[in-house]
């Protein structure tokens, strides 16, 4: 064979070979033996159904006698929105050698309740794990001893707790919020119902993952209730349950743990929510009552517990947990029209964060415990300037770690609550932690969440299982 | 009659012989077994109290795919619909599509059990002991996804490559018959 024949033929032999290889390098699908992740593998069912509740259909008077107070803590974050007590009472600065001066307990069902403190009287909506039941509790500050109880039969299970919300408190109405958002308005001297709101199903609303946590809100004698669903927010009577005025939502925002704080600026009274969707301001009162002022969609995650913070130049705080970190807004009023802008927004490791409490404001900083996805801050308590959350002006340091525990303010006093019923006594500083002294409240403690209650210098705290009262009075 | 005596007595010692082969035999597994309970043999184990989801363990053990993989501590688990082990931050949907899912190899299969609680299940051979989602779970949940160094795949290296790293020194060596901190069963207390 010639040379030039047998190159002839090793050369269309490679043609061809790589012809075949062409071919199956383009015919076979690498990803052929792999599974595409796609939406109903975990055969996900098509939700609970709505159960038939008789709101406040249970009541139960155990006693009617009581030692009447002066002070009160009427509602979530206290009479300010502020979490800060101002009454003159003088608290302990240290639980001396003797302990914690516990005057009662209660056992309650699994939850992250709070109470509400009306002069002597002390409110809470517990989940009655055996009645199977939303109850407000009523006892009396001073003893512990149950006055009575009122709720209704519903199946709730067990979600990291149950019970998340406190009881708004007026001279004349009590406002509750369960975990499946029924809303209860009751006469606050004899505990008759008034009127029920099922508010997931007359505003086609979702209950938020692990049961609502928004606190409802009397404003004068009305009833603010952000519901999500086929309205944003709705304004009810609690004098006679009607509805004074609904805001519309077109956007379908959600509900979220958040409660709704009222707030003025620029010449306006409105409220100030974080819904699933966006930060917005609704008109309080005017004619326009009950329409959006403003909103920000930067703000938008899927889990939200805190509250905004909202400050008087006009700036609001929101931050929440799960990763989504924090963001500083600027409220902006020009001829009564109202724009938001967002300052900053960053990640929890960046600054001040927090997964469920709410942010302090006090002298001109705002205080927090950082979440554990915080970086090397996780969980410890800092101090910012609003200027610029993202500097820590301090932290508590990395032998002062706390959780997800409440913390506020009274007598000139920090007071924090870890997980583990641990209570810290500290000197409100913008310079630096100082802590006074710290017990252990509750003895194999967990879940201690739920936020405090203060008045004439009892305080009310709890872990997911056990209420506790402690005078705190020098 | 001597024969007789002579045979017998060849039988005894055959049978003797035997009873103290088998005698023998037994005793060398009992030996055998006795010091492979008592001998101080030692494994590597991954503290899940101490170990800060770095990410390392995937990458540096010489296995490939690394012999750290995720276990669950079904006990502990909160069996959430909002799993922070399972989903990534603020995920569009609480659905199983892959761009809700945190884990790079859909190694966490997500079942429904009733409402509200889904489970989550470990899937050894898919995956890599990243530890994104103990990252998650640590973060936002109880904790019960972790850690651990899976012996049948571990070359039990005298000098293993993932604790020369370990940025919180969470790779120590156990006892070999306590080869697992299981979370629940093994606690920061007990170990202190």
């Amino acid at each position: 064979m010639e040379s030039s024949q047998f190159i002839r033929i090793i050369s269309v032999s490679l043609v061809i070979l790589f012809l075949v290889f062409l071919v199956w390098w383009l015919q076979t699908d690498p990803t052929a033996g792999l599974d595409v992740s796609m939406e109903g593998a975990d055969n996900r069912g098509a939700g609970v159904e709505a159960q038939e509740v008789e709101i406040g259909e249970y009541f139960k008077e155990f006693s009617t006698g009581y030692t009447e107070l002066s002070e009160i803590w009427p509602r979530f974050r206290g009479l300010d929105f502020d979490n800060i007590s101002k009454s003159p009472t003088k608290l302990i600065d240290d639980f001396g050698s003797t302990g914690p001066k516990i005057l009662w307990t209660k056992d309650l069902g699994e939850g992250h309740s709070g109470a509400a403190i009306y002069k002597g009287l002390v409110y809470i909506l517990d989940y009655d794990e055996e009645k199977r039941a939303d109850l407000l509790r009523c006892y009396s500050l001073i003893d512990g001893k149950e006055m009575w109880v009122r709720g209704y039969g519903l199946n709730v299970k067990r979600n990291h707790g149950m019970s998340r919300t406190i009881p708004a408190i007026t001279d004349d109405y009590i406002l509750t919020m369960g975990p499946m958002c029924h809303v209860m308005c009751l006469d606050r001297e004899t505990g008759e119902l008034i009127w029920g709101l099922d508010v997931a199903g007359e505003y086609e609303s979702e209950v938020p993952l692990w049961y609502t946590g928004q606190c409802p809100l009397i404003d004068g004698d009305q009833a603010i209730i952000a519901s999500g669903g086929k309205s944003l927010m709705v304004a009810i009577d609690c004098e006679t349950g009607e509805k004074v005025w609904e805001t519309p939502n077109p956007e379908g925002w959600k509900m979220s743990h958040s409660s709704v704080i009222p707030f003025t600026f620029g010449g306006r009274k409105m409220y100030v929510y974080s819904a699933i969707g966006a930060l917005a301001g609704v008109a309080a009162d005017g004619d326009d009552a009950g329409k959006i002022l403003w909103h920000t969609p930067v703000w938008n995650h899927s889990v939200v517990a805190p509250s905004p913070v909202c400050m008087p130049d006009g700036k609001i705080f929101m931050t929440a947990g799960y990763g989504a970190g924090a963001m500083m807004a600027q409220l902006s009023e020009n001829n009564g029209q109202f724009s938001v802008e967002v300052l900053s927004k960053y990640p929890p490791r960046d600054g001040l964060a927090c997964e469920q409490q709410t942010p302090l404001f006090w002298n001109g900083h705002l205080f927090g415990i950082v979440p554990k996805d915080g970086g090397p801050n996780r969980n410890q308590l800092v101090c910012v300037h609003p200027d610029d959350p993202q500097k820590m002006v301090w932290t508590s340091g990395t032998e002062n770690r706390f959780g997800l525990g409440p913390y506020f303010m009274a007598d000139g006093k920090l007071f924090i609550l870890k997980d583990d019923g641990t209570l810290f006594i500290a000197r409100p500083s913008t310079e630096r932690y100082i802590e006074l002294d710290q017990v252990k409240v509750i003895e194999d403690g967990h879940d201690a969440w739920a936020p405090f209650a203060i008045a004439n210098g009892y305080l009310i705290m709890r872990d997911s299982k056990t209420l506790v009262c402690i005078d705190l009075n020098v | 009659m001597e024969d007789n005596s002579r045979s017998k007595n060849r039988r005894e010692f055959i049978q003797s012989g035997m009873r103290l082969s088998l005698a023998l035999a037994l005793g060398s597994v009992s030996g055998l077994a006795l010091s492979k309970v008592v001998k101080d043999e030692y494994v590597w184990q991954i503290d899940p109290f101490e170990c800060t989801q770095c990410g390392r363990c995937a990458t540096e053990c010489v296995m490939t795919p690394s012999a750290v993989k995720c276990v669950h501590a079904y006990d502990l688990c909160g069996y959430c619909d909002l799993c922070g082990g399972y989903f990534k931050p603020d995920a569009n949907q609480l659905s199983t599509a892959a761009e809700n899912q945190l884990c790079p190899t859909a190694a966490i299969e997500r079942r429904f059990i009733e409402e509200p609680y889904f489970e989550y299940i470990i899937n050894e051979d898919l995956c890599i002991g990243c530890a994104k989602c103990v990252e998650g779970c640590t973060a936002f949940g109880n904790g019960s996804l972790h850690l651990q160094i899976i012996h049948d795949i571990c070359l039990n290296c005298n000098e293993c490559a993932i604790a020369r790293v370990c940025p919180s020194n969470a790779i120590k060596r156990v006892k070999a018959e306590n080869s697992y901190l299981i979370k629940g069963d093994f606690s920061k207390e007990q170990e202190s």
